[in-house]
């Protein structure tokens, strides 16, 4: 495996019993890229985060560097009702002392106070919960951060807001980070790779040449606007 | 005050502590019932020493422990919630108990006897809740992040599988040692009631875990003392001091 690579996958298939979910998948991540997958309802783009991170088994190759130290950021987190769980303590559980836990919700474009740190994570809006989980994967500075889709249950103003901290993140902090994501907005094009994902690869390779509308058309089964 | 309140105090004080710590994780991983099926389950063992005339804990503990096994052997096996799977292995258990359970033992099994504790029953039973309260400290935070996210979790490193094991066992033992407190019907509120009237008080988790397990000592000491004062079955009072506090913790509930 070349230095500069920390994630190689190679013929992966996953199948749940019968039902073949990803097939013969083949690609790489380069230290500091930003890769973004593509696909509509159902293609595998979670499925593939979550075999990557070994929750799921799976047939192929998939090798990593060395101590990657990874951070995830999944789809679903649901804090169970009235769990009188702070951000302080949400973020102990990472053994974050107070000075990471601020730098890492600011990186987020959340105003650190004791106040905050106090704050039940269940009476955190959606896009706060978002970046306070963002926050976390990242306060222990792992190697590569998974996003499974984070500007779900979303509105417009805080997919705003998230897509600055994670296009700052990725550029100043210079991690790797694997975006699962339904738009084609501009952290796609920011992207070093996008792969387009339909149960198989659809498309591999740098932004410019992947969205296009033809192959947008073709990814999600109608035409789309950019 | 004699010897022997001394002791059903002090087994009140430790097995109500470590039940109401529990609580506050069973609650948070919506297994509020399984600490009440899982006293049932324990009824074939507690039928045989209430039979042989040894501790009933002795006798719960085995058949928790085949009754927990088997739930996490179904567990791995099928995809069935673990809450169905308690209960397929609750109600198989209270009807093996009672095709030989002795009538007159029925009102024993079902809501316990603290008056004849001894001093080695007494020394067991500490040892035992000051053990698994440090094992559930100490696994506190991984069984926390693992009932909201199991994925992340893993992904950080926590092995899942392994540490609901050890909670599972940690429910064992807190359930075979509270039968001696409340019996096997009552079991499940010793667990659930401490830890909800705390959490409706609660501002953070360290509150609602210690909060659970201070309700849980004083509903014990409260229900023994009226059992003292009353002479009837110390469990009910358990249990009745217990819910008096989750009604009072109604007043106090943080929105």
């Amino acid at each position: 495996m070349d230095k500069d690579i920390v994630l190689k996958v190679e013929n992966l298939n996953v199948a749940f019993g019968e039902e073949k979910v990803i097939e013969d998948l083949s690609f790489d991540l380069k230290e500091k890229e930003l890769l973004v997958i593509l696909g509509p309802n159902g293609a595998g783009k979670s499925t593939l985060l979550k075999t990557l991170l070994g929750l799921i088994p799976y047939e192929g190759k998939i090798q990593w560097k060395n101590s990657v130290h990874i951070g995830y950021v999944p789809n679903e987190f649901i804090i169970p009702d009235n769990l009188p769980l702070n951000l302080r303590e949400f973020f102990q559980f990472k053994k974050d002392s107070p000075e990471k836990i601020y730098k890492a919700l600011e990186w987020v474009g959340i105003k650190s106070s004791d106040k905050i740190l106090e704050k039940k994570l269940y009476a955190l809006s959606s896009g706060q919960l978002r970046r306070t989980l963002i926050a976390w994967a990242m306060s222990d500075d792992p190697d590569i951060i998974f996003l499974d889709e984070p500007m779900l249950f979303i509105d417009i103003h805080g997919r705003e807001t998230i897509y600055d901290s994670l296009t700052r993140l990725w550029e100043e902090k210079n991690q790797s980070i694997i975006l699962v994501s339904h738009e084609v907005g501009e952290v796609c094009k920011k992207a070093d790779k996008v792969l387009a994902l339909n149960k198989i690869k659809l498309f591999y390779g740098p932004p410019k040449e992947i969205i296009t509308p033809q192959n947008l058309a073709k990814i999600y089964g109608s035409p789309i606007s950019l | 005050m004699d010897l022997q309140f001394l002791y059903s105090l002090i087994v009140g004080i430790f097995i109500g502590g470590v039940a109401g710590y529990l609580g506050s994780l069973m609650i948070t991983k919506r297994m509020a019932l399984v600490g009440d099926a899982l006293g049932h389950a324990a009824l074939p063992g507690i039928a045989l020493a209430l039979i042989y005339g040894f501790n009933p804990s002795w006798g719960a503990i085995p058949a928790l422990f085949l009754g927990i096994l088997v739930i996490w052997f179904f567990e791995m096996h099928t995809k069935l919630p673990m809450e169905a799977l308690t209960g397929i292995v609750f109600t198989a258990s209270v009807a093996i108990a009672f095709l030989f359970l002795p009538e007159s033992q029925v009102s024993n099994a079902l809501i316990g006897d603290i008056s004849k504790i001894s001093l080695s029953d007494t020394i067991f039973s500490v040892i035992l809740s000051i053990i698994v309260f440090l094992i559930l400290k100490k696994i506190f935070s991984k069984m926390i992040l693992t009932s909201i996210s199991e994925d992340v979790a893993r992904v950080e490193h926590i092995d899942t599988k392994k540490y609901n094991f050890i909670y599972l066992v940690c429910i064992a033992i807190v359930v075979a040692l509270g039968i001696k407190v409340t019996g096997s019907l009552l079991m499940g509120a010793l667990v659930i009631t401490p830890a909800a009237a705390a959490r409706n008080m609660a501002s953070n988790l360290f509150q609602y875990s210690f909060g659970a397990l201070i309700i849980g000592v004083i509903s014990c000491v409260l229900g023994i003392l009226l059992f003292k004062v009353f002479s009837l079955p110390a469990g009910p009072f358990v249990i009745l001091s217990a819910t008096s506090i989750f009604l009072i913790s109604l007043i106090f509930k943080k929105q």
